[in-house]
């Protein structure tokens, strides 16, 4: 929960600054709906990558895998998994 | 100035095509990602598609609305429209779905191309029906498709902001496309070794640069993934890898890919040209471009969409940044001058629209006959600059620039007025200094609380392209006014200033 928690506070303080976290909601569609647009997208993959120290392929940006907080979190837990067992085969 | 390759004497888009086609059959003319496409391919398949779009009824002069990416099977659908004489419709795909209807009702259109699947759909609007993709393609030359329309027809019809609430349709001919196409690839010497790319959108008049020079010169296109065409590192790395050798974009994207995107640590040996448009480049920053790539020759080329580019400049090698770029000279197939009373440039010439589309009272007030010429009123107040040419001084009217991305204030607030909650709104910008402007959204609801900001953020995502969503909505008891009873935008905007800071 602590990610998605991270996420919310991040999205609320960065998109919906008069609004409080919890109006986001876990299903709430952030870049379809237009609350985030392709800039704000750009700040959100910056936020990711630097507090949970992964670095995403162009490929892996994609409106949908970002679109609300439930995605962005299993996108995120996919991505520390993989860089774990990247680096157990180091 | 001797020409590289023979060019093709037709002016209809689609014929370069078919030429290029017939010249280099094997050369590679589309790039997407590891998909490659030849230009015996591609105009097979366009061909094929127009065929297919025949079969359906498809006129000259009917328009087909893609509501795609840039991606290889747009450009596919965009030349099987010219060869069957319809007009192309490019949109956005993450257009809002009402932007979208409202679009599709105002030019009146046939087909509709849309999906994010593997290919995309084609919907025929008349029937409701979806038309297959043809399975083959056909290599040899279809007689049918050569005689359909003239060079003086639309090729393609582009949406852009209009300060009323709906958006309006930029006519522009097979003529007026060739004469910017032909000239940029005379001047820059564009050729067939040539690897094209720019992230705009094919609504974007910049698309017109890529996609036809590639069928002019028989160069290769290099579609930009359209998920990274704002991400500065990604797109540094895709500059690099892809080795391209011209690029054309906004000045906000180069200026991203130097301030964030690491653009100075590569040295890019195969870049040659680098043009911008659409917006003011911030001179320090375009001076930084400069010293990163001093072995490409920049250049801004400047021109509202109504008549793509008719002037342009090269950015001296020696550009420091103290001094805002000139837009520059007129290019030759370009008439242009100053309204003297109001300093306006008023440009026409070979690459002028036709007209807002189904609009002629809208037509008529922008369009002027001088001298027998006819001219656009640009709404640009320019000066003559120091070393001759024009310098852009800023705008007549409430349009501003986000991203190269033109916005008129007025149908921000008339999208925002729809609501039934909203008694008034008031729409500013100011300038941010990097991607153009940041927007304010000052708003009288009936009843304090009507409406949360998630669900206005929504609404408004509903009916407006994102580049166009205010940054910061903001609720007052009451809207400032002048003592006239007029809006106090200036008020308002010292407001925005404001906050925009974060005071």
């Amino acid at each position: 929960m602590e990610i998605r928690n991270e996420v919310r506070e991040f999205v609320a303080r960065q998109y919906l600054p008069d609004a409080s976290a919890e109006t986001v909601t876990d299903t709430m569609p952030l870049i379809t709906s237009g609350i985030i647009d392709s800039i704000g997208m750009l700040g959100l993959v910056d936020f990711i990558e630097s507090r949970y120290a992964i670095e995403f392929m162009p490929r892996e940006i994609d409106v949908h895998a970002l679109d609300t907080v439930e995605r962005i979190e299993s996108l995120i837990r996919a991505k520390l998994s993989s860089s774990k067992e990247s680096a157990g085969r180091v | 100035m001797p020409e590289l390759d023979p060019k093709p004497d037709s002016d209809l888009l689609h014929e370069w095509l078919r030429e290029s086609a017939a010249a280099r059959p094997d050369a590679v003319a589309l790039i997407e990602e590891e998909r490659e496409t030849t230009f015996a391919e591609l105009f097979a398949q366009a061909q094929s598609l127009a065929l297919r779009f025949c079969e359906c009824g498809i006129e000259p002069r009917d328009r087909i609305v893609l509501a795609l990416p840039k991606c290889t099977d747009a450009i596919v659908a965009l030349f099987a429209a010219l060869l069957a004489g319809a007009i192309y419709v490019p949109i956005h795909p993450r257009w809002p779905r009402e932007r979208l209807d409202a679009v599709l009702a105002e030019c009146g259109a046939r087909l509709l191309f849309d999906g994010d699947g593997a290919r995309p759909r084609i919907l025929d609007l008349r029937t409701g029906a979806t038309i297959a993709w043809p399975a083959q393609a056909a290599r040899e030359a279809d007689p049918a498709l050569l005689t359909r329309i003239t060079a003086e027809d639309t090729a393609l019809i582009l949406f852009t902001s209009g300060s009323t609430g709906q958006p309006k349709g930029v006519e522009l001919s097979h003529r007026a496309v060739s004469a910017f196409v032909r000239w940029s690839a005379r001047e820059f010497q564009i050729a067939s070794t040539d690897r094209i790319a720019c992230p705009s959108p094919l609504g974007f008049d910049l698309s017109t640069f890529d996609i036809f020079n590639m069928a002019l010169c028989g160069a290769t296109a290099v579609l930009v993934p359209d998920n990274i065409a704002w991400m500065p590192r990604f797109l540094v790395q895709f500059l690099h890898q892809a080795r391209i050798s011209c690029w054309y974009s906004v000045p906000s994207i180069l200026a991203g890919m130097l301030r964030e995107g690491g653009m100075a640590a590569h040295s890019y040996p195969d870049l040659r040209l680098i043009f911008f448009a659409g917006e003011v480049f911030p001179a320090p920053a375009l001076a930084k471009l400069q010293a990163a790539v001093p072995h490409v020759l920049c250049a801004n080329l400047y021109g509202p969409t109504e008549t793509n580019v008719v002037t342009w400049c090269r950015v001296p090698p020696s550009f420091d940044g103290s001094q805002p770029l000139p837009i520059g000279h007129p290019c030759p197939y370009a008439a242009v001058r100053i309204d003297e009373s109001s300093g306006e440039l008023l440009a026409g010439g070979d690459s002028l629209m036709r007209g807002y589309w189904n609009r002629p009272e809208e037509t008529a007030r922008c369009l002027v006959t001088l001298d027998g010429i006819r001219y656009y009123r640009t709404g640009d107040r320019v000066a003559p600059a120091p070393g001759g040419g024009y310098l852009f001084i800023g705008r007549l009217d409430r349009q501003v620039k986000r991203r190269g991305f033109r916005i008129e204030l007025g149908e921000i607030e008339a999208a925002l007025q729809s609501h039934e909650d909203i008694l008034e709104a008031a729409v500013v910008a100011v300038e941010d200094g990097q991607m153009g402007v940041w927007i304010a959204a000052f708003l009288r609801l009936g009843a304090p609380g009507a409406v949360t900001l998630a669900d206005l953020k929504a609404f408004c995502g509903r009916r407006l392209p994102p580049y166009m969503l205010p940054d910061r909505i903001v609720f007052l008891d009451a809207i400032a006014k002048g003592n006239r009873g007029k809006t106090d935008y200036l008020a308002l905007g010292k407001i925005a200033e404001g906050l925009m800071r974060g005071d």
